[in-house]
């Protein structure tokens, strides 16, 4: 391992070192702590001017004026509605196209795939004029299925990048011996790509939901009413409305933080092992 | 010998068939909303067009302007910025992931809190960040106060707000980093490290030597990320400054925003320009990353 | 039981031709291991064989059909892999029965072959398992076993023994020859393991670089080697080899100059002068005082039954020489090796056999 194990150095360093650990994450996290800690602080206290000060009671209420006072209860429902269609179209089509590239070999495969690995990597910029008149023409403008989509064509492009890697990685033989026995690619496909790919899926899961959820450019300049909005956009919004109010802006930012640091803490493994694939891999 | 029957040759066409089965829905996806609209984007960066009326076509009439304005000249120079700041993410992403890899109780929680900026939205670390840099309620203007007796609302100093805005973004990307090295050197082989301790390698040669070589996947990774993420910065601008003040902190893909996508910005061909020219940007890495890509994937 | 018959096959991955050009007949019911140094093209011969690789020219015929075009699971095939390919998320049984039960084979048929095969493979008590809770000898039978429930006419193994330890290669060897003599079936054989060869098949085929470098039973391949490669390739230890010079000493007979100055006479060589390469095996060498070659032992190997011993005799290479295990030699020992002139073999120039050492 390195650097050395800690505990084969010496007392005095490895001391420093267990001291020095938590007060590190303290001032890492410092402006996250200080977001938390102002979205439960009473109004009063910031009026007068405890900013930095312990809250003079856990002001939890913050949080019911978000909801009261804003329309974020939608926002947070509209987030839903695009995150999860988008998380399982991605991964079942990334699924399909990623089986084809990693076990046929045909002429244009490394092409296709490294476009795909290209497409991943544009500026959304250079899209986004077409796109967004794309649901305009077929009248999803402005609405959850027209983001959804938009959001499924992305990932998928990440997703069977990822799907490739990971099913080319798995014993060839396995599938040839299928293919011996007579068992259809459609078959092979269901009864042993996908069971094998499963720590695959959960890891694409979680990400994709990070990734959806958290997403900002799409969600502004494709949706506009307040039943479509997702919540990146909407809470910045709202943020423009609270103006000095930080005590709720704080308690809206944590809420929309939430759902994808809950996921990542209950889907860490996975979540990590995604992230790394993609490490050893590349 | 006997004739070779006729009929089976059906099956290898079906065979090639199959592939592209399993392909069709992701590529049309592909096509609609990649490769097609880029096409159509080059196109629309020829036309002066509000978006609803006539398309006139001007030929290179919106590039020629672009280079006489000023504002281009500005994000062109942020955009520099950002990519080189932003790179700082992979050495101190390295630190973050060598002060971590040890084996100590909690360890594990550690690691999670020290990711926990890249789980978050860019919209709230920029949130968070807005609310760090303000005057008055936030933390920062009051540590640079201490430092040199004035307190300096960064976002709304004309010099300081995309270094501000970079520093937002570092946060996250460094924590991104940092898992990439750590996964890296969790597969090292534990026998290589062995072997090098007995070669009497230590500290800094044994990390130049021996175990960054062996993290070139994950820097490899680390470079793509950042470079790419750099270039791409839009969420952070649009959420702290709205490219302010007095547009000093735009960036292209901002500058293209409020020229063709924001409320008041209606001219579609002179923003399909400035994003034609951050693709021809980006299109200068991605193709350099694609060609390392294709060398691995032919030796492996 | 079906005859396979290949002709012409060639294969090519991109530029690099990896078979070159393979004519072969194996009769129905026999038994026939494909050998040669790792990356020869055995693997590949097999699978285009079993049609997992496109065959890039000539054809292929099995039990008397052509089957160029034909899909790999209708070739009346069952393939054994190196790795096993065992499914890791499916018990044995399920395993063994995934192919009839993928083309809705009748489910009571399905059973009673997954019984049948399990009983013969000795897997009765492991149906439930899955392949992560099996040892290496295990896994090896049910992938066997996965093969035999299909009832196949040829059977295809790649290397199926390379990822056992040394006692259970002993004992699925005899296993493995024993099925052949019980299921009736052709087997084709993939090993770099001469031994394995020699011990399990009734026709051995020697690969080297893409082409048969000769065809015939264990022991014709080992007496009667038609080049210096298969006579390297096959016995172990290996036989030993250097260049002489040749003269024709007249009567049809054939005077080799040995290393040391000494020469033998040596009938029926079809190379008559100039230079060859001298073969002969380590037991056709006996150790007495003044005999053919003279040297020094450098190694003593003694395993009990015999010992080997090194003997330098100023060549690059030490000469192998298989003694009694009794021996008294001992490193360091002046020893003389006396030929036996039935089993010196001779290979021309261009490592042809000019005369063959086959003891007659
Ligand atoms: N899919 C492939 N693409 C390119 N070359 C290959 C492929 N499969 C095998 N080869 C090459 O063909 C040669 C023979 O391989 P193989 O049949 O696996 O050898 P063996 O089984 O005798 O060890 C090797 O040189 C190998 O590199
Ligand atoms: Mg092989």
């Amino acid at each position: 391992m390195f650097p050395t194990p800690i505990e084969r150095t010496q007392p005095r360093t490895r001391f420093a070192y267990k001291v020095f650990l938590p007060i590190a994450l303290i001032l890492w996290l410092l402006p996250l702590l200080g977001v938390a800690l102002t979205s439960v602080k009473p109004a009063a206290d910031l009026d007068s001017g405890n900013y930095f000060g312990a809250p003079s009671r856990i002001a939890i209420e913050n949080y019911w004026l978000v909801f009261k006072n804003s329309n974020i209860g939608y926002y947070f429902w509209n987030s839903i509605k695009v995150t999860v269609p988008s998380v399982l179209v991605s991964i079942g089509l990334s699924l399909l196209a990623g089986f084809a590239l990693a076990t046929y070999s045909f002429r244009s495969n490394l092409i296709i795939f490294f476009m795909i690995v290209a497409g991943n990597y544009v500026p959304y910029q250079i899209l986004a004029i077409p796109v967004r008149d794309l649901p305009i023409n077929i009248n999803l403008y402005d609405t959850t299925l027209g983001l959804a989509l938009t959001h499924i064509a992305f990932q998928t492009g990440f997703c069977t990048l990822f799907m490739r890697n990971f099913i080319k990685a798995l014993p060839n033989a396995l599938i040839e011996s299928a293919r011996v026995e007579g068992v259809s690619e459609w078959r092979i496909f269901c009864y042993i790509v996908v069971p094998l790919v499963r720590p695959a899926i959960a890891a694409l899961s979680v990400l994709i939901f990070t990734f959806v959820w958290n997403e900002y450019f799409w969600a502004t300049i494709m949706s506009q009413s307040v039943d479509v909005r997702p919540v990146t956009a909407g809470i910045n919004e709202l943020s423009g409305e609270w103006k000095a109010r930080w005590e709720l802006i704080s308690a809206a930012s944590i809420l929309t933080a939430a759902p994808p640091v809950l996921m990542f803490f209950l889907m860490q493994k996975h979540f990590i092992a995604g992230l790394a694939l993609g490490a050893t891999k590349g | 010998m006997k004739p070779v029957p006729a009929a089976p040759r059906r099956r290898r066409k079906r065979l090639d068939l199959t592939p592209w089965l399993f392909l069709a829905p992701a590529i049309m996806f592909f096509l609609v909303y990649v490769v097609v609209p880029i096409g159509q984007s080059i196109s629309i960066s020829f036309l002066e067009w509000d978006g609803l009326g006539e398309k006139k076509w001007i030929g290179l009439q919106n590039y020629q302007d672009l280079l006489k304005d000023e504002a281009f000249y500005v994000s062109l120079k942020n955009n520099l910025i950002w990519l080189v700041l932003y790179l700082l993410a992979i050495p101190a992403g390295l630190f973050l992931a060598l002060f971590l890899n040890q084996t100590v109780t909690g360890m594990r929680l550690y690691k999670s809190l020290f990711f926990f900026p890249f789980v978050i939205s860019n919209v709230v670390v920029g949130l968070i960040f807005s609310w760090f840099y303000t005057p008055d309620f936030g933390l920062m203007p009051k540590i640079i106060g201490f430092f040199t007796g004035e307190e300096i609302a960064v976002l709304a100093n004309e010099s300081l707000a995309t270094y501000g805005i970079v520093a937002a973004g570092l946060w996250p990307q460094i924590a991104y980093c940092m898992i990439l090295y750590l996964t890296g050197l969790n597969s090292i082989n534990p026998e290589l490290v062995e072997a090098a301790r007995l070669d009497d390698a230590k500290g800094f040669k044994m990390l130049w030597y021996v175990i960054l070589p062996q993290l070139r996947p994950a820097t490899f990774i680390a470079l793509v990320v950042t470079v790419i993420g750099a270039l791409r910065s839009f969420d952070l601008v649009a959420i702290m400054t709205v490219g302010g003040p007095w547009g000093s902190s735009r960036v292209l893909s901002y500058f293209m925003f409020e020229q063709s996508l924001s409320e008041y910005g209606t001219s579609m061909g002179y923003g399909a320009a400035i994003a034609v020219v951050l693709f021809a940007i980006m299109l200068v890495f991605i193709t350099m990353f694609i060609v390392r890509m294709i060398i691995q994937e032919r030796t492996a | 039981m079906a005859k396979v018959k290949l002709s012409g096959i060639r294969k090519s991955f991109g530029q690099s031709e990896v078979i070159k050009g393979i004519d072969l007949e194996i009769p129905a019911g026999s038994f026939c291991a494909f050998v040669g140094p790792s990356g020869c093209g055995k693997s590949t011969l097999l699978r285009m064989i079993a049609g997992l690789e496109d065959i890039t020219h000539g054809s292929l015929e099995i039990g008397g059909q052509e089957m160029i075009d034909v899909a790999p699971a209708k070739r009346g095939v069952a393939m054994v892999f190196q790795s096993y390919a065992l499914y890791p998320h499916m018990t044995v049984a399920e395993n063994v029965t995934f192919g009839l039960r993928m083309a809705n084979h009748p489910k009571r048929d399905t059973e009673q072959r997954c019984l049948e095969a399990a009983r013969m493979l000795k897997l009765e008590e492991l149906l439930d398992r899955k392949p992560s809770q099996l040892s290496g000898g295990q896994r090896q039978r049910v992938a066997i076993g996965r093969a035999i429930v299909r009832n196949p006419d040829v059977f295809l193994f790649d290397e199926p023994l390379s990822n056992l330890d040394a006692a259970l290669r002993v004992e699925m060897r005899a296993e493995i020859t024993r099925l052949h003599a019980k299921l009736d079936a052709t087997m084709l054989y993939v090993t770099h393991d001469q031994v394995e060869a020699m011990t399990m098949a009734d026709m051995i085929v020697v690969l080297d670089k893409g082409m048969i470098e000769q065809v015939g039973s264990p022991l014709g391949l080992y007496h009667e080697p038609n080049t210096l490669f298969v006579a390297r390739f096959i016995g172990s230890p290996r036989m030993n080899t250097f260049s002489v010079n040749l003269c024709d000493a007249g009567d049809g007979n054939v005077s080799c100059m040995l290393p040391g100055g000494s020469s033998i006479q040596l009938d029926g060589s079809s190379l008559r002068t100039g230079k060859a390469t001298f073969g002969i095996r380590p037991e056709h060498l006996d150790v007495v005082a003044d005999g053919h070659l003279q040297g020094k032992a450098v190694l003593c190997e003694r395993l009990g039954s015999e010992t080997m011993l090194h003997v330098d005799i100023g060549l690059a290479d030490p000469i192998t020489v298989k003694a009694d295990g009794l021996t008294n030699v001992t490193e360091g020992d002046a020893v003389g090796l006396k030929l036996n002139p039935k089993a010196c073999h001779l290979f021309g120039p261009d490592d042809r056999r000019v005369r063959s050492g086959s003891l007659q």
